[in-house]
């Protein structure tokens, strides 16, 4: 695969008029694209943060009329339970993510790498859950789930959880999978290193790009999910978005915006440490990123 | 230790099939003989296709599959066509920029409620639209401005849809406009192509594949998901998702078959739906196949 180099790419912006002259044109069309960005994505996010300062916030205004630290004065008296809940999801969209990543590191590495009868009806089955309503699995597993007593459990929230969102770790690793070699697993192995040990210090570092791809997906799928976490969970397991929902159907609009901005703030926080971390170790192995 | 190939490849696929048959397909299983009525005690004389009958003559049956057709179509629609658009301006900034265009994906953060909730306090009668245009003089109480929550249409819902999907799909065209080999454009460019050519021959070709799979993945998850409609509350007519969990959970006992057989008609729409997509796909462009 002849791939160009990240300087080469740089050089030649890519585009549709990648010709040297447009200059002005450039600067022009950078411009209105990061405004209508800006406009698109981000204003929304500036308007919960002025209505979460607003004491009250109606129409018509445009701007509140006066500001109150009321909503961070409540958010801190009831920090506690919002701590708890951010605590349950964040603990349950993590351990979705290991399960899943167990669940299809191996049938990744099967895909990627051989050819066997029906391969294609497998990969296109395995992307079924992704596709399909959720409900039409999902409350078939909820009967399963009161059968065996794993309804309103932790774990059940993490099966279910699992089956929904595993194919996008699939997808990732197979396409990790494909852009390593199998020459360095051979190699390993022809060295004497076992399978496990092959598969854990050999593939695995280098697939570590695609498995922070999936698992970063995988986590803000569990940790946005109302749903099937309401269904499972029957309210037993605390969750954010179980916390949060009485307050967006609810009148106070300036507390639940508020909420809202705390729940950003914990995928933030996880892809910053987990960028950190993925480069340290490369750089720790002196692999670059 | 198995030696065999076939035995490894079982081994390999284990982790993945175990879960797959035991859960999903389980679940769906389920789903359609609870359907059926099985797994219920049920009254004498409820026959086997009693619960598709009576969902059947229910007259708020099929306005909710119109309902919900309608708000998956159009969401997924615009999403797709705003996605590509967005993707291809991103992708014609210089790298200067590029590093902030990033901002696309904060809906893909945020959770469906939320995003439904962002609309409604922007997109709501008494919400910040509705207040800019009174401000401007265009409207001079809330009532003025159209309801876009409780109407025939979901607007307010196919919005939430937007602006939670256009991100979705602005990353799926991206990441195979970054793949596209830039010589091809500027040999187009060189050869005189103008933008449309450029983009009609060159870029389309290459970007319909993740083009269609979007559209799948963006139509069947508005078609049939629960969070938004559930926050955004309508009433009538209501999406399919919301009417099978009150058919389930809020109604008697006995309409649970009928919330499992709209669910079993749901899903058996899902796969025509990909399975005949794709066909149609592949029938025009033979290169498009993979999913």
């Amino acid at each position: 695969m002849g791939k160009t180099s990240g300087a080469a790419r740089d050089a030649a912006e890519p585009g549709l008029r990648s010709s040297p002259r447009g200059g002005i044109n450039a600067a022009a069309r950078d411009g209105t694209t990061l405004i209508l960005l800006f406009i698109l994505f981000v204003l929304p996010l500036v308007v919960l943060l002025v209505s979460s300062l607003a004491s009250v916030w109606t129409f018509p205004r445009l701007l509140p009329e006066s500001l109150s630290g009321r909503t961070y004065m409540y958010a801190v008296s009831q920090g506690r339970e919002i701590f708890a809940s951010l605590l349950s999801s964040a603990g349950y969209s993590l351990l979705t993510v290991a399960a899943v990543f167990f669940m299809t590191l191996l049938p990744a590495r099967a895909l990627a790498r051989w050819d066997f009868p029906g391969k294609h009806l497998l990969d296109a089955l395995l992307l079924v859950p992704v596709l399909l309503p959720a409900m039409t699995f999902s409350m078939g597993i909820h009967v399963i789930f009161i059968r065996t007593g794993v309804s309103d459990t932790l774990a059940g929230i993490v099966l279910v959880l699992s089956i929904y969102s595993y194919p996008y770790m699939l997808r990732a690793l197979i396409s990790a999978y494909m852009r390593i070699s199998e020459q360095y697993s051979v190699t390993a192995r022809n060295l004497g290193g076992g399978f496990f040990y092959t598969l854990l210090h050999v593939e695995v570092p280098m697939l570590l790009p695609g498995i922070a791809a999936g698992a970063s997906v995988v986590f803000l799928v569990a940790f946005g999910e109302y749903f099937l976490v309401f269904l499972i969970g029957g309210g037993a397991v605390d969750s954010y978005t179980g916390y949060l929902f009485p307050f967006l159907q609810g009148s106070d609009h300036q507390t639940a915006s508020l909420l809202t901005l705390i729940f950003l703030f914990v995928p933030l926080l996880l892809f910053f440490l987990m960028e950190w971390t993925t480069s340290s170790i490369y750089r720790k192995r002196g692999l670059e990123a | 230790m198995i030696r065999t190939r076939t035995g490894s490849l079982i081994l390999h696929l284990m982790p993945i099939l175990i879960p797959f048959a035991a859960l999903f397909m389980t679940g769906i299983i389920i789903t359609v003989l609870q359907s059926f009525g099985i797994g219920f005690a049920l009254p004498e004389g409820t026959g086997f296709l009693s619960a598709y009958r009576e969902v059947f003559q229910s007259p708020f049956f099929l306005a909710s599959v119109r309902h919900s057709l309608w708000i998956g179509l159009v969401s997924a629609s615009v999403s797709v066509m705003t996605g590509m658009f967005l993707a291809l301006l991103i992708w014609n900034t210089t790298s200067r920029v590029k590093k902030y265009s990033v901002v696309y994906k904060i809906p893909l953060i945020l959770p469906h409620i939320t995003v439904a909730f962002i609309v409604i306090i922007i997109f709501s009668q008494s919400g910040l639209l509705a207040s800019l245009a009174y401000q401007a003089g265009l409207l001079s109480e809330p009532a003025d401005f159209p309801n876009l929550f409780y109407n025939k249409t979901g607007t307010g819902i196919i919005l939430s849809y937007i602006w939670k999907e256009v991100p979705f799909a602005t990353l799926m065209v991206l990441s195979v406009l970054q793949k596209l080999d830039i010589r091809y454009i500027q040999t187009g460019t060189m050869l005189g192509a103008g933008f449309f050519r450029k983009f009609r021959h060159l870029i389309l070709p290459h970007i319909a594949p993740a083009v269609h799979t979007t559209f799948i993945i963006l139509f069947l998850y508005s078609f049939g998901a629960f969070d938004i409609p559930f926050l955004v509350g309508e009433s009538s007519p209501r999406m399919l998702s919301i009417t099978v969990f009150n058919l389930y959970f809020r109604a008697q006992l006995s309409s649970r078959p009928q919330a499992m057989a709209i669910l079993t008609m749901m899903f058996l729409f899902s796969m025509i739906f990909i399975t005949l997509y794709t066909r149609a796909v592949t029938a025009v462009n033979p290169k498009a196949r993979r999913i």
